[in-house]
């Protein structure tokens, strides 16, 4: 049997699940590029900024929304930056994830063309506390890479 | 996940397709010269993209890739005679030089134009690296001559092998993109494998089984960066390489010699595997060379008298059970190309994307589709040339290293990750 015979009779059934996803925005910039973002259609994605952290992230209509709850009903948590940006939250928001067991990516846009100082500067906060880091130039790497994951 | 028009898009490869198109863009890999070991010698059948061709090295030792068939009546050139500066198809005697043009039709009268108005498809063959290199586009957009490392040092330091692997091309180089799975698919072979044992960095490997990827691009394609901790607080980087469109590189080990694929779409179920072996700075030992031709490494042992893999689907892989049990092999396929080959063939011959569920260590995956799709689209909508095609994005390496805990990979390694004549890689 060819393999495309083969594959004929796989079972045919649609994924139903679409992972809880939040997306944070760590700086200005990067709060900017989430709002757009935010304007698609998500099934489970909750979008919030850190650009101003102090304690609570803050919802894009400005309602503060606390940390460890939204960390509590997270399958994935995405923190946003933007080079040279200040993403002092990265590692409040990490710890909260890492004490709950909760996957975190840094997306760092921009960055690569950035200056090595910018870049270095936002690793350095990244690093720690993300699982997975993309560095990226086009600002709708994000919109795909959300798409990809069903979020 | 894909939709299914993005699916297609990146799977279809054939005459007229959008990646099709793009692929026809490069010099791709087509035979090994040793397929073609002598003037006049039998023809070997070819088929890339979809497109059925037949490889021949005429009386001069000028190499040709034309259509399989015989312009008049279908016939598979194949079982042509390869004489006197042609081929000549065995049905009727009608006879082909390498460029396609028909220069006999013995049925006509001598001296009739005839034969001069029969023309077959053809692509040009260059050999470079003990490869045999075809570029399937418009002859006014062919590019450079390749320029990938492995293909360029002198013979003895490279050696290149290939086999049939029977699935679509892009879920083959998905694995290739896909660091995530060594720590699992591979675990027990970094220890025991002649071309990957006794490096130092490997210990970093078995140290920590969960590394952290980072996903950067490069002008032509991504490094994709696996990060564990070492001394002193620095990372131990191991940084994979990925030149548009099927291109990897892996990182080295200690002094082991360089390794990576090219993946070659045959048609839409089936890709060629390649795979180099290659030092930049000294030759390949004896032992090196033997354990390539005895299926270690990267490389297989093959059914004999064709590039098929010794294991392969039709005898499950010579699946291992008491190997896997004892836990001498995770797998239980023997060696690390079958144990990629028999994980992405089990996936079916184009893997349906739309009911795949990506995490967030797929990064690179994502990436790599995304770049080829931008890519495709602007080559299609305004004739934009895709990365990978400039000589410069193939002078590459990849590098394993270990950086300050802050350091931008790209930026700390970026010696390391150029080619450079005579240098050493950088390897731990």
């Amino acid at each position: 049997m060819n393999s495309a015979a083969e594959a004929r009779f796989r079972i045919q059934e649609l994924c139903s699940y679409f992972p809880t996803v939040k997306v944070i925005a760590l700086d200005t910039p990067s709060e900017r590029v989430v709002r757009r973002v935010a304007t698609g259609s998500w099934e489970h994605t909750t979008f919030l900024t850190a650009a101003a952290f102090s304690g609570e992230l803050i919802d894009l209509a400005g309602r503060p929304r606390n940390l460890t709850d939204e960390v509590d009903e997270a399958d994935l948590v995405v923190m946003v930056a933007t080079p040279g940006g200040r993403a002092h939250a990265a590692s409040i928001i990490g710890e909260a994830c890492s004490r709950r067991r909760v996957m975190t990516t840094g997306v760092v846009l921009g960055g690569t063309s950035a200056p090595e100082a910018a870049l270095s500067k936002t690793l350095l906060q990244l690093r720690p506390w993300s699982l997975m880091v993309v560095i990226a130039d086009p600002e709708d790497y994000l919109d795909n890479m959300l798409v990809a994951l069903r979020a | 996940m894909l939709k299914k028009e993005q699916n297609d898009l990146l799977t279809q490869t054939g005459p007229g397709t959008p990646m099709g198109q793009l692929f026809r863009s490069y010099w791709i890999p087509a035979l090994l010269a040793e397929e073609l070991p002598e003037n006049d010698c039998p023809p070997v059948r070819v088929k890339l993209l979809s497109e059925r061709m037949v490889a021949f090295r005429d009386t001069n030792g000028r190499y040709g890739l034309i259509d399989e068939f015989c312009a008049h009546r279908g016939v598979s050139l194949w079982f042509g005679r390869n004489e006197d500066c042609g081929l000549r198809c065995s049905y009727h005697g009608w006879k082909y030089d390498v460029t396609g043009q028909c220069v006999e039709v013995p049925s006509e009268p001598d001296g009739s134009p005839y034969a001069k108005t029969v023309q077959l498809k053809a692509y040009p063959l260059i050999e470079l690296g003990g490869i045999l290199w075809t570029h399937m586009g418009p002859p006014e957009q062919r590019p450079p001559q390749p320029e990938f490392e492995f293909a360029t040092v002198p013979p003895e330091h490279s050696i290149t092998t290939k086999r049939v692997q029977e699935c679509n091309w892009l879920q083959a180089l998905e694995g290739g993109i896909d660091s995530s799975h060594v720590s699992f698919l591979h675990r027990g072979d970094l220890n025991t494998d002649p071309l990957f044992k006794g490096a130092r960095g490997n210990q970093y490997n078995l140290g920590d089984l969960r590394p952290v990827f980072e996903v950067v691009e490069s002008p032509g394609g991504l490094y994709i960066g696996a990060r564990r901790n070492a001394e002193n607080g620095n990372y131990y980087w191991r940084i994979t390489q990925w030149v548009m469109p099927n291109f990897t590189m892996i990182p080295p080990r200690g002094d082991h010699p360089i390794h990576g694929h090219f993946w070659v779409p045959i048609d839409e179920e089936n890709c060629w595997t390649w795979s180099y072996e290659y030092h930049p700075t000294r030759s390949l030992s004896s032992d090196e060379v033997s354990a390539v031709r005895a299926g270690k490494g990267i490389h297989v042992k093959y059914e004999p008298g064709s590039y098929r893999p010794l294991a392969n689907k039709d005898n499950d892989y010579l699946m291992d059970r008491a190997a896997q049990k004892a836990g001498r092999s995770f797998s239980g396929v023997e060696g690390f190309a079958m144990q990629d080959a028999s994980v992405q063939e089990s996936m079916g011959p184009i893997v349906d994307r739309t009911k795949e569920r990506l995490v967030s260590t797929d990064n690179g995956i994502i990436m790599a589709r995304i770049r080829l799709i931008i890519a495709v689209k602007a080559l299609i909508d305004k004739g934009v040339a895709p990365p990978g095609i400039d000589p410069a994005h193939q002078r590459v390496r990849s590098a394993s290293v270990i950086l300050p805990p802050d350091q931008p990979f790209k930026i700390g390694a970026s010696e390391a990750l150029i080619a450079r004549p005579a240098v050493a890689p950088a390897s731990v």
